[in-house]
């Protein structure tokens, strides 16, 4: 055990060497996230601030577009690391791999490239095959979106060819059908319509579905291998569960399709299907509760890697308040018809990706990073512990206060603009100088400073964790 | 037909919203814990809590006009009966799903210092 | 491993067999769902909730239905836009062209359309009924005027404004097309209490055209207060 603390990717497997460079460049895509956001967050403070350089539009859009695609770098990262140690075979095509990593991470930086600098091009179908297709989200030029489903079905060959070869596991079967899932919705997004309503319709089905409904099983599926991994709880069990957790999330998921169809020009009736979902949707985090306990309450379980754990238990949390509470807060469309369009939405959306989605893959990189080190301890007295407890800390604290800052702007919006207001423009510029909002925007720029830091100690951690440790990690001993 | 919150409704709504969840979470927990820790006395607890919910459902209902059509009537309803039953049926699934598991666990889980 | 009483309903069999239905019945209501609501929201259905695209040739109001409980659109008089009668292929070339518009220029990424979006800019769903674009006689060019050149105008006391996107006068006007005909579309009430611009006809004003109310305000640089 000579290589203990020292970086060396020697003890790695090939998936395990690819997801490496999966997390470099999703870890960079973050920090480029957070600094588009303080740019964008900026702008509402400080309006000519980058006026005509950098305008709101295009800072916003790197913020959420950088969002997107590191958070699928993680995840694809995450899948490739489990893939050789899950299915017992090396990666079957590692090379196609390789090279898919490449052209994907070329694409993302000719993208970025081209919003920074063409930024918008003329009303014509050219500017959305090469420049920008203007649809949140999935603003990536078509030649970009073609090449995304390409890398998405390398990525799932090399998934459902190695487990085929090898052992296809519960975990494994999951993964591959929800990829399916993954690759095929995105073609839901690839059409052009000079319908808005119907072009908004199926633009949902890209978003929702795939947030809300095929990342939610994916990264059930990076729970159940590192609950195996990390805490050697006994995969019968913890597979069964991710059957029950696939049945709850999909049934109430798939069709919660209906919370997005209120307002869009679709019919009434999503309405009821919309309600009928929303009451449903908090009986996963119930069960997810009843669980946990149930599990912390009948196993001994001394983590191996504290942070990992750490932001698992965030995961959970995050995913609770964010998802949970925030979501039901406003879902119902007696009250959505006022806080659809506000600032509540972008607070809802705050808080839930980064706790259900970005908690996630920060866990997943520290268990790849405990394993990179040689296996380094990674559990209590920890040599330099502070940095990723207070990395924990301030992007939490960050991502807290910028959520309950957005809050309460949306909060004065739904009241000024639309309840009293009239929801004109005149009403709205009326809401967006009242004290409420602007008060809210300082604080959520405040929050983002504090993010920010946190990411900063988040990004030095992940390079130097375990460096100067030289215990090698507890084990776990499962079945 | 769908009835819009009041203006002065708005606070209600969104801090009752949050407190079906919030009391939903809250009783489930206690009443997993009261079942694993065998402690009767959480029980009364996660009931109190799950009264915190029919207050906040009922509370919810009647501020987002809920009451005033069948069909968010049985939603209402619903919320009600199945978080009531959720905690109990995800209990059960746990005691079954780790039936086996108990049989050969005599001490679950080893976890020590490689040397 | 003893294999002790396996309970049907916790294991893993039933619940492989329960995900997948419940995945698969999930998705099969919701392809029927699917195929009902893009029957009814293709642009001139007979649900009326998407318009043709030739309603850009009336006037476009809203009216409060009593039995919805919320305002819904209503086609009023011919009212051409830019004073030209189109025939349905060519409004929908107009609106496409105006979509375009709003795609590459990325009007999504400061204001929501149909709500979606960013919250940076006012929501587009009824802009072009808008009371802020003055009188509805002169709307149509100084909606014209205003997307040729917003830097110019600021439209209110925070200090922002819209940039400079490049957008030539053709995509400017194709762009109230598409604003004119996405204002029609029945959003179920969204946004609400939403108050028109006042399109009776009313004599002709006999005024000089008279700068409309959303020219520059006093201090174009006033910094908002932050």
């Amino acid at each position: 055990m000579a290589a203990i603390g020292i970086s060396n990717s020697a003890p790695l497997n090939g998936g395990q060497k690819l997801a490496m460079k999966y997390f470099t460049v999703a870890i960079a895509l973050f920090g480029a996230q957070v600094l588009f956001g303080l740019l964008a967050g900026i702008q509402y403070l400080n309006p000519d601030f980058l006026f005509g350089i950098l305008d709101f539009s295009v800072n916003r859009m790197l913020h959420i577009n950088a969002m997107v695609v590191w958070l699928l770098f993680g995840f694809i990262g995450s899948v490739y690391w489990l893939l050789e140690d899950e299915s017992g075979v090396p990666v079957v095509g590692l090379g196609l791999g390789n090279l898919s990593f490449w052209v994907f991470t070329l694409a993302v930086v000719v993208v970025v490239l081209v919003y920074l600098l063409v930024q918008v091009g003329p009303g014509e179908l050219k500017s959305i095959w090469l420049i920008n297709e203007g649809r949140e989200y999935i603003e990536a030029p078509r030649w970009a979106d073609i090449g995304i489903v390409v890398c998405v079905l390398v990525f799932f060959f090399n998934v459902a060819a190695t487990f085929s070869k090898g052992k296809f596991t519960n975990i494994g079967g999951v993964l591959v059908m929800d990829l399916v899932a993954l690759a095929g919705l995105y073609l839901a997004g690839m059409w052009y319509t000079p319908n808005i309503s119907m072009d908004q319709h199926w633009w949902w089905w890209v978003i929702h579905l795939w947030v809300e409904a095929t990342w939610e099983v994916l990264v059930g599926c990076l729970m159940a291998y590192g609950l195996i991994k990390t805490m050697g709880v006994r995969r019968k069990i913890v597979e069964t569960w991710l059957y029950i957790e696939v049945a709850l999330m999909f049934g109430s998921g798939i069709l919660g399709l209906g919370h997005h169809y209120f307002w869009i020009g679709t019919p009434e009736y999503w309405f009821t299907i919309g309600g009928f979902f929303s009451a449903l949707e908090p009986i996963p985090l119930v069960a997810m509760v009843v669980h946990a306990v149930f599990d912390a309450g009948t196993h001994k379980v001394k983590s191996t890697n504290n942070p990992a754990l750490a932001w698992i238990i965030a995961q959970a949390f995050g995913n609770f308040f964010g998802a949970g509470v925030w979501g039901f807060m406003h879902t119902l469309p007696q009250i959505n018809l006022y806080t659809h369009g506000t600032q509540w939405t972008a607070s809802h959306g705050h808080l839930a990706f980064f706790g259900a989605y970005v908690t996630m893959v920060i866990a997943f990189m520290y268990i790849a990073i405990q394993k990179w080190r040689g296996d380094v301890y990674m559990s209590g007295n920890l040599v330099g512990a502070w940095k990723w407890k207070w990395a924990l800390f301030l992007l939490h604290a960050g991502m807290i206060t910028m959520t309950m800052a957005l809050l309460i702007s949306g909060y004065e919006q739904s009241q000024i603009e639309r309840a009293i207001g009239g929801s004109t423009w005149m009403a709205y510029f009326e809401a967006q100088g009242h004290v409420w909002f602007m008060q809210g925007m300082l604080w959520r720029q405040i929050g983002g400073w504090i993010f920010a830091a946190g990411f900063v100690l988040l990004a030095w951690d992940l390079l130097t964790i375990g460096k100067r440790e030289t215990r090698p990690a507890l084990k776990v001993q499962a079945e | 037909m769908l009835e819009p919150v009041l203006l002065a409704n708005f606070f209600i709504v969104f801090f009752s919203a949050a407190s079906v969840i919030l009391f939903g979470a809250g009783y489930a927990l206690l009443f997993a814990w009261s079942r694993v820790r065998s402690r009767p006395r959480l029980m009364m607890l996660a009931y109190a809590a799950y009264a915190g919910l029919v207050v906040s459902v009922i509370t919810l209902a009647f501020a987002a006009n809920l009451f005033n059509n069948s069909f968010w009537t049985f939603i209402v309803v619903l919320m009600l009966v199945g978080y009531l039953v959720a905690p109990h049926g995800i209990w059960h699934l746990c005691v079954g799903t780790h039936a086996e598991a108990h049989e050969d666990e005599v001490n679950p889980i080893k976890v020590y210092q490689q040397r | 491993m003893s294999q002790t009483q396996e309970l049907w309903w916790a294991s893993e069999s039933f619940w492989r067999k329960t995900a997948i239905w419940v995945t698969a019945g999930s998705f099969v209501v919701l392809i029927f769902l699917t195929f009902d609501t893009v029957d009814q929201i293709t642009a001139g259905s007979k649900s009326e909730r998407v318009k043709a695209y030739s309603v850009i040739n009336n006037r476009i109001d809203y009216v409060f239905d009593e039995k919805r409980n919320f305002q819904v659109p209503v086609i009023g008089p011919e009212e051409p836009l830019f004073g030209k009668k189109l025939t349905e292929e060519e409004a929908m070339a107009m609106v496409s062209k105006g979509k375009l518009t709003t795609q590459a220029k990325n009007c999504m990424n400061c204001h929501t359309l149909l709500g979606n979006g960013a919250y940076y800019a006012p929501d587009l769903t009824k802009s072009w009924l808008d009371p802020m674009w003055g009188s509805k006689e002169t709307r149509e060019q100084t909606m014209v005027n205003f997307l040729i050149n917003p830097q110019d105008h600021l439209y209110n006391a925070l200090g922002r404004r819209m940039p400079n996107l490049g957008i030539t006068e053709e995509e400017a006007r194709a762009t109230v097309a598409f604003l004119k005909w996405m204002s029609a579309i029945d959003t179920n009430g969204f946004p609400t209490n939403f108050k028109p611009i006042d399109q009776t006809d009313a004599p002709a004003p006999a005024a000089p055209v008279v700068e409309p109310v959303v020219e520059p305000m006093a201090e174009p640089a006033a910094p908002a207060q932050q």
